[in-house]
């Protein structure tokens, strides 16, 4: 049986329909995460789960009990903010009493426990200062041992790291996870930084416009995207315009060039189409000379390099193909040389990375859409 | 950047000059009361007369009950207009201006007319007095307290305290109030202030207030209303020094977790 369960949950302010019937399950212990774009309704189904917002409609069910009616002080779930929260008029210490006193735990009990949390955070020695004398991070690391001090049956974290500096957020997302693997506790996750969500989830669910898009584990969500979107939200993601040529066997063409899918698609012959790839499905084929025109090789694009980025361990080639541009990464490989501006380069596509749909369905046209490009 | 400082130390000076030249001529002036020196002679007059200290006395004692009063009331309202209905904020702001557009002399008539007669015959009670102290300290008490809850982000505390487990108790007694602490000082003080020197509705409901004393001393007396004003302001701000002053005992008693804990 599911730990945390939503049925159906709808959330509506005034006229505004922000979650349109949701369903999703967690199993105890899991860590999962709402990955979206702002307004996609993730913080509010988080905050409904908490039981700061009442669903419209649908039920919320926690260790099979319907808690949509419960107050949130009766819920037992440990909430981390964005903004912290701390208490300012209270130490360190006090913050991350509060909890334990207000269940009535008194003296030695409540003592052990609140120097077990520091030494979980690592933040003995800063027991006695006020928040506003520690540092983001720091005070973050409170509010986690806060909420985790209490044992709450399940943790909801909302953006968390969003308000923190790029280093910082890396090394406290990590502390998270083992933090939340050391303890076994049911997290549920809110964020719209795809790398972290990819990072530290167990399972990921992308929301768009109320609803899951898709959920599932970080490999099935990025490898195989249920839909453009998905594609396009998680990582970077070529899509180009395309034109059925054999829909039952796979067959398409890209500017002339003709490209294989791992399987049959609906369209009709001749049907125009988008074409979405990811910039590390292609790889170039060294030691085969490109020839004048455009490749006759299934699965084979040849075009000429018009942008060369240098991305730390990445470079990403941008290549035109004519109309169309595509983005393809590599290694960086001081061994092998990149190939320069204008130089004309064969590039092969893997037929599984292929992933045809009908142009509504599609993000817009464009090389290499990055990192949750479309979010906004 | 020298001459912007010099400029910041002139605006000062003048107006350290308007607030304080008036209390020093007054104070000057209470000195004359003996012919052709200096003397304390009108303090020890005011001293020597009873009246003084029972009318001190009691406005003061009034002015403790119309902060309580005036605390438990628009304290939890203000709270809960900011988190539950922070729609119903603009009408609360006009309110707020109320106790400045109806004079007290129409209050306290209406007052006298509402709760002279059952079931509510309060007339001679002073707890009328006091629900009157609290319509015209309302302002003053709800503007500070506002300000006080938009500067400490007050949903999120209440959200964190609440996934905690604290009930609307916990959240106000352990969290909101110790927050709001200098803004229910700023409260405090002006009700204080406001009350200690009230006359109108003191004298339409006939309390032996301090006001009215005072102003009779100024119809009948000469140096001796100057040293009344000096010694108000002085009791005044002596009254706010020992309020903060305990308030911040209170706090500091109520910083430790556990005896030795830290």
């Amino acid at each position: 049986m599911a730990f945390i369960e939503l049925r159906g949950v709808v959330k509506s302010f005034g006229k505004s329909l922000v979650v349109k019937g949701l369903s999703m399950s967690v199993e105890k212990g899991e860590f999962v995460s709402f990955l979206g774009g702002s307004g996609c309704g993730k913080t509010t189904t988080l905050r409904m789960i908490a039981g700061f917002e009442t669903p419209s409609a649908g039920s919320i069910l926690i260790d099979g009990a319907d808690v949509s009616a419960v107050r949130p002080n009766r819920r037992n779930l440990g909430m981390v903010f964005q903004n912290y929260a701390l208490f300012p008029n209270m130490t360190v210490r006090r913050n991350i009493a509060f909890g334990l006193k207000i269940a009535g735990k008194r003296g030695d009990v409540l003592e052990s426990r609140v120097d077990e949390m520091l030494e979980l955070i690592h933040m003995g020695e800063f027991a006695s200062r006020y928040p506003h004398q520690l540092s983001g991070g720091q005070q973050q690391r409170v509010a986690l041992a806060r909420a985790i001090a209490i044992e709450p049956r399940a943790l909801l974290l909302d953006e968390p790291l969003s308000a923190l500096d790029a280093k910082i957020r890396v090394a406290l997302r990590e502390d998270i996870r083992d933090i939340q693997r050391k303890l076994g506790i049911t997290t549920i996750y809110v964020t719209h930084d795809q790398e972290e969500a990819l990072s530290i989830s167990d399972r990921v669910a992308v929301m768009k416009d109320g609803l899951i898009e898709q959920i599932g584990a970080p490999f099935e969500i990025y490898n195989r995207p249920a839909t453009p979107y998905v594609a396009s939200f998680i990582g970077t993601l070529n899509v180009m315009s395309a034109r059925a040529i054999d829909p039952s066997a796979g067959k398409l063409a890209v500017e002339g060039q003709v490209l294989l899918a791992s399987g049959p698609f609906e369209a009709k012959p001749g049907e125009e189409l988008r074409l979405c790839i990811r910039p590390e499905a292609l790889s170039l084929e060294r030691g085969a000379a490109a020839s004048d025109g455009a490749s006759a090789e299934p699965n084979v694009l040849e075009g000429r390099v018009t942008k060369v980025k240098l991305l730390g361990s990445i470079v990403r080639l941008v290549v035109s193909l004519g109309g169309a541009s595509v983005s393809m990464d590599g290694f960086n490989d001081p061994s092998r040389p990149v190939p320069g501006l204008g130089e004309k380069v064969r590039m092969r596509v893997r037929s599984e990375a292929i992933l045809v749909t009908r142009p509504e369905e599609a993000p817009a046209v464009g090389a290499a859409i990055e990192d949750g490009g479309l979010a906004e | 950047m020298r001459r912007r400082a010099g400029l910041s130390w002139l605006w000062f000076s003048i107006g350290i000059v308007y607030f304080f030249l008036p209390l020093v001529a007054t104070f000057l002036f209470s000195l004359r009361g003996k012919k052709g020196a200096l003397s304390f002679a009108a303090y020890r007059n005011v001293f020597v007369d009873p009246q003084f200290l029972r009318t001190f006395g009691f406005s003061f004692e009034m002015a403790l009950l119309t902060i309580l009063a005036g605390l438990a009331l628009i304290v939890p309202t203000a709270i809960w207009v900011q988190l539950k209905l922070p729609k119903a904020k603009p009408l609360f702001d006009v309110l707020t201006l109320l106790p400045f557009a109806i004079p007290p002399i129409i209050l306290a008539f209406g007052l006298i007319r509402s709760y002279s007669r059952p079931p509510f015959a309060l007339v001679s009670s002073p707890a009328l007095l006091v629900a009157g102290y609290v319509i015209i300290s309302f302002p003053y008490i709800y503007r500070a307290v506002d300000a006080g809850l938009r500067a400490m982000d007050l949903r999120g505390l209440s959200e964190a305290a609440q996934s905690l487990g604290a009930g609307w108790g916990g959240l106000l007694f352990r969290v909101v109030l110790p927050n709001l602490r200098t803004a229910l000082l700023s409260a405090t003080f002006l009700t204080l202030a406001i009350v200690v020197g009230e006359l109108t509705l003191a004298v339409l409901l006939a309390w032996p207030a301090f006001g009215p004393y005072m102003a009779q001393k100024g119809r009948d007396y000469a140096y001796e209303p100057a040293a009344l004003a000096i010694m108000s302001f002085a009791l005044t701000w002596g009254s706010i020094g020992i309020i903060q002053a305990l308030t911040r005992t209170g706090r500091d008693k109520g910083a430790g977790l556990n005896a030795g804990t830290h």
